[in-house]
């Protein structure tokens, strides 16, 4: 498994994901998931599905401009951190933001998001 | 253990440390930790510590926005996610980052910096 290749394929799903079909996401997340929104904190698939698909825009568009990742820990979990910027439809300029995500195998064999934190980044 | 306190405690004791005394960040280090900065990858304390004293500035000082934190898995381990300014001394304009941390606790009860990521974020 090469921890880069896994880093830029999740990173590709999940904002595909987010900007076709948001109310998706849940999938990538379990029932011992975290998010932080900005200065909101929730955890379990059921209230973070909730956060994400209340998120006050209909549409939007992330432009990944950076992902680092590096493996974590000893059940095989890999860190990985994202900047870019994030177009809502309607709005004429673009929002920056920061993310980091920490994957964590699934007996499947793909990863789902033990955490999951977001924040804009202001001028 | 409050994820949140501890996360704060570090973020002060680290870039505190940053600020004032750069040689002193390898014991926040151990050989298995891993330093990206600005894509730049090392490993291990002798490794880390010698990027970091090499950064092309003597003195710098960071103001912190905000710190993130969530509880990373059954070790006991901390995520921390950190945005804020850095003034190199000389500089007209301060510099935006975001940095994230893995903290994963030591036998002593402290922590340590098992993954170390840092971005500029520009504008």
């Amino acid at each position: 498994m090469d921890p880069d290749a896994v880093a830029r394929a999740f990173v590709e799903h999940y904002y595909c994901t987010f900007d076709t079909n948001r109310a998706a996401l849940g999938g990538l997340y379990q029932d011992n998931s975290m998010l932080s929104f900005e200065v909101a904190k929730m955890q379990s698939t059921a209230a973070i599905s909730e956060k994400l698909a209340g998120l006050p825009f209909q549409q939007c568009e992330h432009n990944i401009s950076t992902i680092d990742c590096q493996p974590s820990g000893p059940v095989g979990g890999m860190l990985v951190f994202v900047s870019g910027s994030l177009q809502l439809s309607g709005e004429q300029h673009t929002l920056k933001f920061s993310q980091m995500f920490h994957l964590i195998p699934t007996a499947q064999g793909s990863f789902y998001m033990l955490n999951d934190i977001f924040r804009l980044n202001y001028a």
